[in-house]
């Protein structure tokens, strides 16, 4: 979009012709490089890589950190001493407090600090106020439980000499074994092996020292270890110590060097995943060595990143540092707590088990180097063995993802910008017009005053209620845009109170910071202050922020933060945050805290809410561990072209395997104009993605799904009518992801975590617990999709159910109108099919329940309704039922899986009584069901007192590939009660 | 294969339909339910829902579920509204469609107030439209008006055209004559060695210099300008590269904006230094020498041939010497007629009497041309299209506007669309008429009658306005709505620079006269 028109110096210069040329055909849009640092501009990150080569070149190295055996104590699951640090040229050790704790929940979490700086021992640089500590309270905000202390986690006596052994976890099959000198700790399950921290000798804390002004002699200062001559210029580089340029920004570091690193090792391992957010494939790829492989570590540093590149480790607007190693039968995991700038370097080092047959019984052992510019070095281990011990464990720690408000699972259209109130009341007819479902429509930050939010602009949003009272009557919402930047204009009131209640980010000087962004001069919000926060939450009440009704949300972009003139485009590190707090120890969680301050705001909006609430809703673009607790996010500014629809798979399973599965993609694509089929192709992809949003970047062409015209409207709506249709499987993923931290859209390995040949595989997934296996096209022209099938099980296309049988791949066809979908046998989901203008009016609609028979006849599925917006289910106002199908005894019965009934329980179930089972399908129905031509149906509590009644069965025969069906109309049981169908 | 089973749910229908006639709510019309009759489940038989072998694709026997309104227009409510929990009103009006009472909703039957409103409200648009097929009638009249007066004009010109041609011609002749006389003249009314001419030369020459000096002083500035237009033009362009689109500083982004634009008109109007006009100029600015003129010659003229012709004469008498002048004459103005002997005008000085002859002759000329083009106009004015009965004739060049905004919306029908800014500055112009088209709209009527709603309708293409940052030039698609008054009901920016208006206007209240739409008051929801 933004190609550069030739400047036209017509037939004089074939060359700048040639030039046009190659910007017409090449997609000239492109990440600003320049403006975001590679590992080698980012000092601490070059230090720490150069400190790796030159300990595994050097056969002589040796890890300069040792823990004293004398400071080892161990009482109550705590494991606590010191590890010295050897400085180089002198006598001098340093010591690092070490806690290593075992948690009830299996999780140990080992933490490294620094004495000098914990006792405020040290001087600053500059006269900096900053904080002396090493930034402790990352899990103030990350970590909200599963940190009870563990009472069976006991010292071993066996333990070597040199190390000490700690058996812990369930059944105490867990044990970490830590090696005194060099320092290092050993993680294994059941005997085995799983973790090793430091083995590679690449740990390092770098410990405060003062600048030394030194004259042209060069004084041998450096603290790296006992290392060759050769290596120790390397070592000794102190260019990167102090003040740092980079884009005309300098950050003045007033602590000097403070990185903290450490190598994690996963021996057997072959994959690893997680570390999100980028672009690349789900199972991370090698960042050192060359070929196919990165050059740079993956980088976790939130940002805005204009235009983001595909296939990248570079960073992006969120991180969660969380990485999960996947092996046959096997997951572990590590949590590396740390809210600074961090690279992770990953390498896989392959040996063979026995020299001779090269191959086979080879070991790949992934290996990381995980490095952050300031902190604690802070890590959690989980030892699974599943993806959902790793995943769960995770989640019990910083919280499992939000049970969304109902509306917020089914479609969003959004566009930068809906430009007037006429406007969306407008898209708004015109959805019901085509008869196109849609829940929520978006204002981008062209509807505030001047980018002064919490205003409207009264020339084009002059009544904003009106406008939401007619979204409301079809119990729509509205989500409106709020940044953290606020406007620095004189007369509006946010600023001035801002201002005057002493509420922002300050600059290093400890004055109020200013910067450019939307507005252009601007403050930051520092939300990391509970005043601050407190003042926040006022802004939203309904008599505050006028326009705003019951029915709107609220969107939080450019959280990062985005500062459009500050380095890589965010915040100076050395700005300060409440506490005084340098911002270079917390910038990944700035975006978090705003989210959450947002969040809290939402909770209560007027009185009633203050005894009511209802369920926030928030989607944010910036985001860290635990912001999963708080809404949804996307990923970001990208574009409409093939590969970004493509990558938006992994992203999403990316971010459902790092505990946050309230995950989309822009769909359509931000920047740029998608073709038809491109757009018609996202859609489909986008009935997919946990958070399901069209989007458009203010000089695109307008593209509602009711302007595409036939065939692709018809296309684009099946696709979000299949959406609303399944709304019942979704939500109750949703609800399975807030009670146990499982995905919403599940990789293979997931699934099938024995299944070595899956590992690989991230363009095709499963849908909640459901079996429903989709794999949508991403490229253009493509016609057949070609599908792994991983087990030996039945799978039937969704549409016509077409069979299939595994282990194979198996290829579907996938003309434009139709998406490859699969249900997996054993599985019943749950739908409703009629076809409504919202979710909200679907609250009554009966269910149809699909019984998907496979190999062993039998078939399970779960639903959970709730009323979708208040917090009423925490008092038992929901349904939760368990559906299962017997091959056996022929017959399907629900049961009730609700915890005890609360409070509320009665009153809701009163409410869904008239809500029915409408049909049950069953898909692979056995021949034998030929002449049967009735069901017998019997009810719990039955008012009838006959107790059962009987229901016309239709079965229709197998028909060449596609499977037997039958269908039970209108059985007539109610969805919250008990009840059995028998065939 | 899908087809098959998609009857399955219609004739189970039938047989529900057929079961189930008694618990169907009553006084709701005839309707083909579903698992139940007049509910929507069976709505999902549509071609935009999923399609799977229970509910394949199908078309329903009926559009929808009756909705009998008594006291006012009976109508089909869509099968996704029926028993959603939500009163249609605005398509069914006695609430019937919620008879399942879903989530405890009540719809109580509103159509008593409902339709006496809409029947209100119908009286003034029958009355509205009575007026604007009257308008309409009125502006066909004026249009034809005008196009008589048009047609009366063309009839005068062949006139004035005839006359012209032969006032031409006769002039031609007259010049002709002149010139001839005037050829054979041997004696030149000026000229002469140090006489008037020598006085002039030399001023022409000092005339000349002094341009030439100036021309090459205002070319040496010319090159400097330019070469400091193409720095800050090289200056801008990398600029425009390299900025960052993200940093969103309004400043940054409305000079690039300026840049583009200015790049753009500078593209058209071709900017480029013309190598040829260049050379010219390098010629121009040679000295006269150079040039291959040389003054000092002309100031120094010999006598020629024809000059001492001219002096042997006067030894002649009179007598022989009158005849033989004569003679002369004729014998050169043969030789010059037959092309052997050069005409005397070369000097460049021509006699009062052919340049007065020639004058009267370019004045005649330029008559006869503005009168064709004149009648050219006029027919391809004839020929143009001014919509039905041609009665956009009758409006053109008339403007209406609206506020909406930041801006006024202005359209002069089959002249321009624009936008002013209220807080003043310059208008941009959003497209330039370019043709009439006709386009099938499908929108809904509000009550007061003043929207397109459904069918077809005539559309005014406008093209090629202001050329827009980032997108194309500027285009205003206008969409007339039969109206009592001329005026802007709507402008959108539908795509980026890419704008629809909605007008109303008596001119396309063709045929419309009470109810021209289908299903009276854009009651016809399906």
């Amino acid at each position: 979009m933004y190609y550069v028109n030739g400047s036209s110096r017509g037939w004089t210069s074939l060359l700048t012709l040639f030039c046009i040329l190659c910007l017409l055909i090449t997609p000239a849009v492109s990440v600003k490089r320049e403006n975001f640092k590679t590992c080698d501009q980012s000092g601490f990150c070059k230090r720490n890589r150069a400190y790796a080569d030159t300990a595994l070149s050097n056969s002589r190295w040796q890890a300069p950190y040792a823990l004293d055996p004398s400071t080892v104590k161990f009482d109550k699951g705590v494991l606590t001493g010191t590890v010295l640090k050897k400085i180089i040229n002198t006598n001098d050790n340093l010591r690092l407090p070490m806690r290593i704790t075992f948690h009830e929940s299996g999780t140990a979490r080992v933490t490294i600090d620094e004495e000098r700086r914990q006792k405020g021992d040290i001087e600053l640089r500059h006269g900096s106020k900053a904080r002396k500590e090493r930034y402790n309270e990352a899990e103030k905000w990350a970590i909200v439980g599963g940190t009870t202390v563990s009472a069976g986690a006991a010292l071993n006596s066996d333990a070597e000499k040199g190390t000490t052994r700690i058996m812990y976890g369930p059944r105490s099959r867990f044990e970490a074994v830590i090696r005194h000198e060099p320092f290092g700790v050993e993680f294994k399950r059941e005997g085995e092996t799983q973790i090793q921290f430091n083995d590679r000798g690449l740990m390092n804390v770098e410990h405060w020292r003062a600048k030394v002004d030194k004259p042209a002699d060069e004084q041998k200062e450096g603290d790296e270890a006992v290392v060759a001559e050769s290596d120790k210029e390397a070592a000794e580089d102190e260019s990167t110590w102090w003040d740092e340029k980079f884009g005309g920004n300098t950050d003045s570091k007033p602590k000097g060097p403070e990185a903290v690193a450490l190598d994690i090792n996963f021996p057997g391992y072959q994959h690893v995943y997680g570390a999100a957010e980028h672009t690349g494939p789900l199972s991370l790829k090698e960042t050192r060595g060359g070929d196919d492989k990165y050059t740079d570590p993956y980088r976790l540093y939130n940002s805005d990143v204009f235009e983001y590149e595909m296939d990248s480790p570079m960073t992006l607007y969120g991180s969660i540092p969380f990485m999960q190693a996947q092996k046959k039968d096997s997951n572990v995991g590590v949590f590396w707590l740390n809210a600074a700038e961090t690279w992770i370097d990953v390498t896989k080092s392959t040996t063979s088990a026995n020299p001779l047959s090269l191959g086979i019984g080879s070991e790949v052992t992934t290996q990381t180097h995980w490095i952050s510019e300031a902190g604690l070095l802070d890590v959690f281990v989980f030892l699974g063995p599943t993806p959902q011990d790793v995943i769960g464990a995770y989640g019990e720690l910083t919280g499992y993802s939000q049970l969304p408000q109902q509306f917020s699972i089914a479609y969003h259209q959004c566009r930068w910008n809906y430009v007037t109130d006429e406007d969306v009341k407008d898209v708004d007819r015109k959805f019901d017009k085509h008869r196109i479902p849609y829940d929520v429509i978006w204002l981008d930050i062209e509807y505030t005053d001047g980018k002064k939010y919490f205003t409207w602009d009264p020339m084009t949003f002059g009544d904003p209620l009106g406008m939401q009272k007619q979204l409301d009557d079809h119990e729509r919402k509205l989500v409106a845009i709020i940044d953290p930047h606020i406007k620095n204009e004189g007369g509006y009131h946010v600023v001035d109170e801002l201002k005057s209640k002493d509420l922002a980010i300050k600059n290093k000087d400890g004055n109020i910071y200013e910067g450019w962004c939307w507005p252009g001069s601007s403050h930051w919000v520092d939300c990391f202050s509970p005043k601050a926060r407190d003042w926040w939450k006022g802004l939203f009440r309904y008599d505050k922020f006028k326009g705003t009704g019951k029915n709107s949300f609220i969107w939080n972009d450019m959280n990062e933060p985005s500062v459009f003139n500050g380095p890589e485009t965010t915040s100076p590190k050395d700005n300060l945050h409440y506490g005084d707090w340098e911002h270079r120890d917390l910038h990944n969680i700035n975006g978090m805290t705003f989210v959450n301050a947002t969040y809290e705001a939402l909770l209560s909006r007027d009185k009633d809410e203050d005894k009511h609430p209802v369920r926030p809703f928030v989607l944010t673009r910036s985001f860290y561990s635990g912001s999963q607790r708080l809404g949804a996010m996307w990923t970001g500014d990208n574009q409409a072209a093939w590969p970004h629809l493509e990558a938006s798979i992994p992203m999403i399973l990316s971010m459902g395997i790092s505990g946050y599965p309230f995950a989309g993609a822009d769909v359509g694509g931000f920047f740029g104009n998608p073709s038809k089929e491109l757009l018609a192709r996202w859609y489909q992809a986008g009935a997919f993605y946990p958070f399901m949003r069209g989007h458009a970047h203010i000089d695109t062409r307008r593209r509602e799904p009711y302007l595409a015209g036939e065939p692709y409207t018809q296309i684009i709506a099946q696709a979000i009518r299949l959406r609303y249709s399944l709304l019942p499987a979704w939500y109750t993923a949703f609800h399975e992801a807030s009670t146990t931290g499982a995905p919403i859209v599940r990789p293979n390995y997931y699934v099938h975590p024995g299944d070595e040949k899956g590992f690989g595989i991230d363009d095709q997934f499963y849908l909640g617990s459901y079996g429903l296996l989709a794999k949508p096209v991403t490229r253009e022209g493509q016609e057949g999709q070609d599908m792994y099938l991983a087990d030996g099980e039945k799978y039937y296309d969704y549409f016509d159910y077409w069979m299939y049988e595994g282990p194979t791949t198996v290829t579907v066809a996938a003309p434009l109108d139709t998406i490859p979908f699969l249900m997996r046998g054993g599985h019943i989901i749950p739908r409703r099919d009629r076809p409504r203008r919202s979710s909200g009016l679907m609250k009554f609609d009966p269910l149809t329940l699909v019984v998907v028979i496979g190999n062993s006849g039998d078939a399970e599925g779960t639903l959970y309704l709730d009323d979708g917006e208040s917090f009423d289910y925490k008092e038992g106002a929901y349904v939760h039922r368990r559906f299962h199908y017997q091959g056996a005894t022929s017959t399907l019965t629900s049961e009730d899986v609700a915890a005890s009934p609360g409070k509320k329980t009665k009153e809701y179930l009163k409410q869904m009584e008239k809500v029915r089972v409408q049909k049950v399908i069953v898909v692979g129905a056995p021949q034998t069901w030929a002449g049967k031509h009735e069901v017998e149906i019997s009810e719990e509590g039955g008012k009838s007192s006959s107790g059962t009644k009987k229901v016309p069965l239709e079965f229709h025969g197998r028909e060449g590939g596609k499977a037997a069906w039958a269908v039970v109309r209108d059985p007539g049981v109610q969805i919250g009660s008990g009840w059995k169908i028998a065939f | 294969m899908k087809a098959t089973e998609a009857l399955i749910c219609l004739k189970f229908l039938a047989a529900v339909y057929a079961a189930s006639d008694a618990p169907r709510p009553r006084g709701v019309g005839p309707e083909y339910g579903s698992d139940e009759p007049g509910t929507s489940a069976c709505a999902h038989l549509s071609s935009y829902s999923p399609q799977t072998p229970d509910a394949a694709n199908a078309t329903l026997a009926l559009p929808g579920f009756y909705c009998k309104n008594k006291g006012h227009v009976p109508s089909y409510v869509p099968f996704t509204n029926v028993n959603d929990g939500v009163c249609d009103y605005e398509s069914c009006c006695d609430g019937s469609e919620e008879w399942d009472g879903v989530g405890g909703i009540k719809c109580e039957d509103r159509c008593k107030e409902i339709g006496k409103e809409w029947r209100k409200q119908d009286e003034v648009r029958q009355r509205s439209q009575t007026n604007a097929a009257k308008k309409r009638k009125e502006l066909v009249a004026e249009a034809s008006k005008i196009k008589i007066g048009i047609q009366d004009r063309l009839q005068s010109l062949t006139t004035e055209i005839e006359g012209s041609e032969l006032k031409v011609k006769q002039l031609e002749t007259e010049l002709a004559d002149v010139e001839r006389r005037e050829k054979g003249k041997v004696v030149k009314p000026a000229g002469g060695k140090g006489g008037k001419m020598g006085v002039l030369i030399g001023l022409a020459r000092d005339r000349t210099e002094e341009l030439r000096e100036h021309l090459v002083r205002v070319r040496d500035e010319r090159d400097s300008s330019r070469s400091r237009l193409q720095e800050l033009e090289s200056v801008l362009s990398t600029f425009k590269e390299e900025y960052n689109p993200n940093f969103n500083d309004e400043g940054v982004k409305r000079a690039v904006r300026a840049w583009e634009d200015y790049e753009a008109v500078a593209r058209d109007k071709g900017s480029e230094p013309k190598a040829a006009l260049d050379r010219d100029l390098e010629e121009l600015t040679k000295t006269d020498k150079e040039n291959g003129l040389d003054w000092d010659e002309y100031e120094a003229e010999e006598e020629t041939d024809t000059d001492v012709l001219y002096a042997f004469e006067n030894y002649l008498p009179p007598s022989l010497r009158g005849w033989l002048d004569h003679k002369l004459r004729d014998l050169r103005l043969m030789l010059i007629e037959g092309g052997i002997l050069a005409a005397s005008t070369d000097s460049g000085a021509e006699s009062k009497h052919v340049t007065e002859a020639r004058k009267r002759l370019k004045t005649a000329e330029k008559e006869l041309d503005g009168h064709h083009k004149d009648l050219k106009k006029h027919n391809e004015d004839l020929a143009d299209d001014f919509g039905p009965d041609d009665v956009f004739r009758a409006l053109k060049g008339t403007c209406v506007s609206t506020d909406s905004g930041e801006y006024t919306y202005e359209l002069c029908f089959l002249e321009r669309t624009t936008q002013k800014p209220k807080k003043g500055g310059g208008h941009t112009n959003m497209g330039n008429f370019v043709r009439m088209e006709r386009m099938t709209v499908d929108e809904d009527l509000p009550p007061n009658g003043k929207g397109l709603g459904s069918g077809e309708r005539i559309v005014m293409k406008h093209e090629n306005g202001q050329h827009c940052w980032n997108g194309p030039n500027r285009q205003t698609t206008v969409i007339l709505g039969c109206a009592e008054e001329n005026e802007i009901w709507k402008i959108m920016e539908e795509e980026k620079c890419i704008y629809r208006m909605e007008v109303g206007s008596p001119a396309v209240c063709e045929g419309v006269n009470g109810g021209g739409g289908k299903g009276a008051g854009g009651k016809d929801e399906l």
